[in-house]
């Protein structure tokens, strides 16, 4: 093992393998052989994510299995000045775990217990690499369950939500990421551990928890969590309404919050959604329907069924088709699929996709919409909604096919446009997939060289070396790292 | 002076550039660049944090309800408006905040301070009803954190870092709040003897529910149906009868959910008053709490934050959260 | 270096990430390089990208169990299991894996009469006990003889195969009662069809896998007298899923319509329940633990428990959505430390179900788990013994 380590080791700084690289070397004395990997192989896959980017190259790649393990990393890459890019499922569309330059990428699936229930608090601590959907179940025989509910859920981790204060569908009622952490355990960039928050209502001090949350990555490694734990409603009705177009789904959707419900999660997609979903998932959605929304609502039975009823009128009353409610668990569970797995159901159109996020309010959801097909339109690219609009959080997907020549660079000029469309309406760049590298540009059409520079100020706070996730979500010059040197890697990766 | 630059206001055409509000560009020009300045609303919470100090300059955000969008669920309100105000504006579209009302109590001295309502069960925390924020910022500059929207993680959450900084990161003039529906019922009902930890596990409906170490209160919130149905299940935990909330004593303790359900008057030196809100954790007592030592790391942290943000130390001078 | 995949399969994975909680050895490792995402990535590298076949990406494509549990879970529906094999049937005309040892023993399994006698032999060595069976994923007692299977008519053909007619002939002759309880005559196929080729399949070697799937159609061709419409019968959930996939392997009408005759024993008798007699339930608490090449494969695990329920206590469904035990074929020799991490997890799970008896409709997964020490049987050999106590009519 020590010779196969070695010998990566020494292809990471193209030396030969006599002499290991001295950063391998020390990670290697730190964690274990087992733990660190150097290897082309583990350097390319750890230098992408389930987004398009991939400009930078992974170091080595570290596998730590406690908070001890993860300051190690963080001293021995400030010791060899190397930065520092945690990692978890790398299920995140933005790439923000997609390292630029060349960092060391501290891979947090190891660290994946449960450590503690606490009923009495209805919080539970965690680490980081316990994938969303598994804590969720951990907790359920105690009738409860973790909010946030990305559509990665059963794939993407509790430190990867907290690092971009995921949201999902029920963030309409629940909130996001961010309203059910009470406290965090981070690992700082020169080794420190601090605990952000804490169980107590209203803990002293500025509210670095909230600060630390949705910083992707730039603050910080978190090595635990307290997630709080939520009661599973007694009564849930979810249903379908089919519209002729999305329109008038989209003004459903401004009509039932004007009512004065918030439902659980109110979900739409249109017709070619509609159409690739039915293909792969079988969900049972009208075929011929141009927009459906996914409409749930909970709570106790007398008030689910009220706002059930309020629902199935106000769509009804705003040209829905027909409007389908879930009969039981099996049926329900079958429309949430055909939603859950609408992403991945793409590829069956084409080989790539670029699933965008901006959030507009929802008084403007049905023109910009309409913007975005027209946009796509002109730049001869298929788009698909697939979206939260109880919250006016678009996703736009382009689906494309990358070995068509300027075919990439027709999806970037659309994708473009339509964050320029959703910054007009009065919107915001991206809802829950995060800045990262991909929208990182972008920052300054949505603020101000004031506003970015408050943003850096808070993050320098946390790391004044700017060595965590370099170069990601705030644009030159408001970032201290040099992004522009960050692109290059340090020699040729398969070498 | 220089102030944020002109950018789209909600609601707003593409292309059209909605300047900084008069009132917050006069506002900035008020606090300006330089010297000790205070910022005060309706002066409720001056109990926390520490006194200030007497030589700072005192100013006050502009008030005025802006825009207010029920289909939205949003309203932009300038940060010198009182809660209480705000909410009558909300309320003729059946809304309301997570901000607690305190008579003469303003929206920027509830999310400066931070303390969420007694309702918090419910509601919320106050620090999730702040969706975009602009203030002015130690150089007199206005500075916009967060988005116009009800969902937005573009970028590093500032909003967090205000709410309960007491103005000493920057000095809140105009907020975005999330506002929700007022629900059907609302009803204070209480028990004598009933046990907290079995009601909170009970009722579905709860917007708070306070124990004084004898009594139980519960706020049952929602469709009148529902709450029908959840006080008779209370029934059993209690001899639930309609009530008034208790009042509240002058002091706010911050204990886990856990440890405010068995707080008892030993740790008020025997003999004091609290009442506990159940599921929250915060316990007003009749006397203050113990300081609460932070951590040495927390501790360096905040103090990177504020030299960050106030290098001179002008903001607010003599508070600290 | 061209893995000979095809560029449309190749490109279809976008990388979202679903496939990992389903892959075993990624959620026993963490590592992106032992997961469906990250093989195929590094295939696309391979092929398309022009990376070297270092040391770690021959590792990564063996560490692969090929359960196919990726499959099931992906959205876009790619094809990794045939992906996999493809990327295996290049490194073996490489040279970088599968030793000759290994494909010598592969075709062994086409082999009726050197199969029996190197299983006698190792039957012999493990009583002499100069082989630990444990480690190498032997049953406990391999049979030095074997209780004959006769025909009792046409009316379905019954696979027997290669290991498992050499190991497990008591399950095929309790499945075989069971069909004829249901009132249907069977000609166990034997010598005729010695070897589906589903390991040699797995291991890459495309050209043992196509011979041995040619000897198998041209074996059953004509055979018990039918007419070549006779369904073929499987209870080996591996061997169902090799045959059911000639018309892919082969490419030939011929071997589409064969495919099209294959079916799990539990597919067929689910809808022929009622011709069995009503008996008592036997007093075992069932787990039934479904096989990948069933469930992932097939997707045809259910009628496994539509089946058992009318005959045992209580049938339970495992909570861990199918993740394969581990076996995978030849995967428990090859990778048995792995194997093993991959099996805790599946006890774990067992051991949630408070059950005491584990239902497996494939041999390889029998063997894996009861070499852990719990009491596994086919899911028919349950029924069976059921069938032999007839109930008090009212």
């Amino acid at each position: 093992m020590t010779g196969l380590l070695s010998r990566a080791a020494g292809r990471v700084a193209g030396r030969r393998r006599s002499r290991p690289d001295p950063l391998v070397a020390d990670l290697v004395a730190a964690l274990g052989p087992d733990r660190v990997q150097a290897d082309a192989a583990a350097r390319y896959l750890a230098s992408r994510d389930a987004s398009i980017f991939s400009e930078g190259t992974a170091g080595p790649v570290c596998f730590p299995a406690s908070t001890e393990q993860v300051q190690a990393c963080m001293r021995i890459a400030a010791r060899h000045h190397r930065a520092v890019v945690p990692r978890g499922a790398g299920t995140g569309l933005s790439g923000g775990a997609a390292p630029l330059g060349s960092p060391v990428v501290l891979s947090m699936t190891g660290m994946n217990s449960v450590l503690e229930v606490d009923l009495d608090n209805r919080v539970a601590w965690v680490q980081p690499g316990l994938v969303n959907l598994e804590l969720s179940r951990r907790v359920a025989a105690h009738g409860l369950h973790f909010a946030p509910d990305p559509s990665s859920q059963q794939a993407c981790t509790i430190g990867g939500n907290v690092a971009n204060n995921s949201g999902g569908p029920h963030c309409l009622a629940y909130g996001v990421t961010s309203a059910h952490v009470a406290a965090v355990e981070v690992v700082l960039s020169d080794g420190e551990v601090v605990v952000l928050g804490g169980l107590e209502a209203e803990p002293g001090g500025y509210d670095l928890r909230g600060a630390f949350i949705g910083s992707e990555g730039l603050c910080g490694i978190a090595t635990a969590v307290a997630v709080r734990l939520t009661p599973n409603p007694p009564a849930v009705k979810t249903m379908l309404a089919a519209y002729p177009d999305a329109a008038s789904a989209a003004a459903t959707v401004g009509a039932v919050i004007a009512d004065g419900m918030v439902p659980a999660a109110i979900e739409l997609m249109d017709a070619r959604a509609v159409a690739v979903i039915e293909e792969f998932a079988r969900a049972g959605y009208p075929r011929d329907a141009g927009a459906v929304l996914l409409i749930e609502v909970d709570g106790m039975d007398g008030g689910a069924a009220i706002q059930a009823d309020r629902v199935v009128a106000i769509a009804s009353a705003n040209g829905a088709a027909s409007v389908r409610v879930a009969a039981d668990e099996a049926e329900r569970a079958r429309l949430w699929k055909g939603r859950k797995n609408a992403f991945g159901a793409v590829a069956n159109l084409e080989p790539d996709y670029y699933l965008h996020d901006t959030v507009v309010p929802r008084s403007k959801l049905a023109e910009v919409i309409e913007a975005v097909g027209e946009i796509a339109d002109r730049h001869g690219v298929s788009v698909i909604n697939v979206f939260h609009a109880g919250d006016g959080n678009l996703h736009p997907i382009l689906a494309y096919d990358s070995r068509i020549e300027g075919m990439t660079e027709r999806v970037a000029a659309a994708g473009e446009e339509i964050i320029e469309v959703s910054l007009a309406a009065g919107g915001a760049l991206s809802g829950e997939h995060g800045i990262g590298v991909e929208k990182r540009d972008h920052m300054d059409k949505m603020f101000s060289p004031a506003d970015l520079d408050h943003q850096n100020r808070l993050r320098q706070a946390f790391d004044p070396h700017c060595r965590m996730n370099p170069g990601k979500v705030l644009p030159s010059p408001h970032s201290c790292a040099d992004i522009a040197s960050l692109k290059a890697a340090d020699g040729a990766l398969w070498g | 002076m220089e102030l944020t630059a002109p950018r789209a206001a909600p609601g707003a055409g593409p292309g059209a550039a909605a300047a900084v509000d008069e009132a917050l560009a006069e506002f900035a020009a008020e606090v300006g660049p330089s010297g000790p300045v205070c910022v005060r609303g309706g002066g409720t919470r001056w109990c926390q944090g520490g006194p200030g100090d007497p030589e700072a300059r005192v100013v006050a955000a502009p008030a005025g309800v802006i825009d207010f969008e029920p289909a939205e669920m949003t309203v932009r309100v300038r940060a010198g408006t009182t809660v209480a105000d705000l909410h009558q504006t909300l309320a003729a579209a059946g809304q309301r905040t997570a901000l607690p009302v305190r008579p003469s109590g303003t929206v920027g001295g509830a999310l400066a301070v931070g303390e969420s309502s007694p309702a918090r069960l419910g509601l919320g925390p106050v620090r999730d009803a702040l969706l975009q924020a602009r203030y002015v910022d130690a150089e007199g500059r206005v500075v916009t954190a967060g988005a116009p929207t009800v969902k937005n993680v573009s970028g590093f959450d500032l909003c967090k870092l205000l709410v309960g900084s007491l103005g000493t990161i920057g000095l809140i003039g105009e907020a975005l709040l999330r506002t929700r529906p007022i629900p059907q019922t609302e009803r204070w009902v209480r028990a004598a003897g009933a046990d907290p930890k079995s009601v909170l596990g009970q009722s579905r409906t709860a917007a708070s529910i306070l124990w004084d170490g004898s009594a139980v209160w519960v706020l049952a919130s929602g469709y009148e149906v529902d709450v029908e149905a959840d006080l008779g299940e209370l029934a059993g935990l209690g001899d639930f009868e309609p009530a008034d909330p208790p009042e509240l004593p002058p002091h706010r303790w911050s204990c886990s959910p856990a440890s405010a359900a068995s707080f008892g008057p030993e740790r008020l030196g025997g003999d004091g008053r609290f009442v506990a809100e159940i599921g929250v954790g915060v316990v007003h007592a009749d006397r203050p709490q113990p300081p609460r030592q932070m951590s040495p790391g927390a501790a360096r942290l905040n103090d990177q934050i504020k030299a960050r943000f106030d290098p001179t130390g002008r903001l607010n001078p003599g508070r600290r959260p | 270096m061209d893995l000979g995949l095809d560029s449309d399969e190749l490109v279809s994975c976008v990388a979202c990430g679903l496939c990992l909680p389903h892959c075993p050895t990624y959620v026993i490792s963490g590592r992106d390089a032992e997961s469906p995402r990250g093989r195929i990535a590094l295939m696309h590298a391979v092929q398309a990208e022009g990376a070297p076949v270092t040391d770690e990406v021959v590792r990564s494509m063996q560490t692969c169990v090929q359960c196919r549990g990726c499959e099931t879970a992906c959205p876009s529906g790619v094809p990794f299991g045939h992906l996999m094999e493809g990327t295996r049937a290049a490194l073996v005309s490489a040279g970088r894996i599968t030793g000759r040892w290994q494909r010598l023993g592969l075709a062994a399994l086409g082999r009726p009469r050197l199969l029996r006698a190197a299983s006698a032999g190792l039957g012999l060595l493990q009583r002499l006990r100069m082989i630990p069976s444990a480690r190498l994923g032997l049953p406990e007692r391999i049979p030095l003889r074997r209780p004959r299977l006769r025909a009792s008519g046409a009316d379905v053909l019954l696979f027997t195969g290669c290991v498992m007619d050499a190991w497990q002939r008591p399950v095929h002759r309790a499945v075989q009662r069971v069909i004829e309880a249901a009132g249907a005559g069977v000609t166990p196929t034997g010598a005729a069809a010695p070897c589906c080729g589903a390991l040699p399949a797995h291991a890459g070697l495309e050209r043992l896998s196509k011979s041995m799937a040619e000897r198998v159609m041209a074996g059953l061709e004509g055979l018990g007298g039918g007419a070549g419409e006779v369904p073929v019968l499987v209870d080996s959930a591996g061997c169902g899923a090799a045959l059911k996939d000639y018309g892919r392997l082969l490419g030939t009408e011929e071997a589409r319509r064969f495919s099209a005759r294959v079916f799990d024993v539990h597919e067929w008798l689910a809808p022929r329940l009622d011709r069995l007699p009503p008996v008592r339930p036997l007093e075992a608490a069932v787990a039934v633990q479904d096989p990948c090449h069933l469930r992932h494969v097939q997707r045809a695990h259910e009628p496994v428990y539509e089946v058992l329920e009318p005959f045992v206590e209580s049938v339970a469904t495992l909570d861990d959505d199918g993740l394969c035990c581990g076996a995978g074929g030849a995967y428990s020799v090859l990778e048995p430390e792995r194997a093993r991490m991959i099996r805790d997890r599946k006890l774990a799970a067992l051991e949630r179900s408070g059950a005491t008896v584990v239902a497996s409709a494939n041999p390889g997964c029998s063997l894996h788990l009861a070499a852990a020490g719990l009491d596994v049987r086919h899911p028919l050999e349950l029924v069976a013994q059921a069938l032999e106590v007839p109930a008090l009519r009212a």
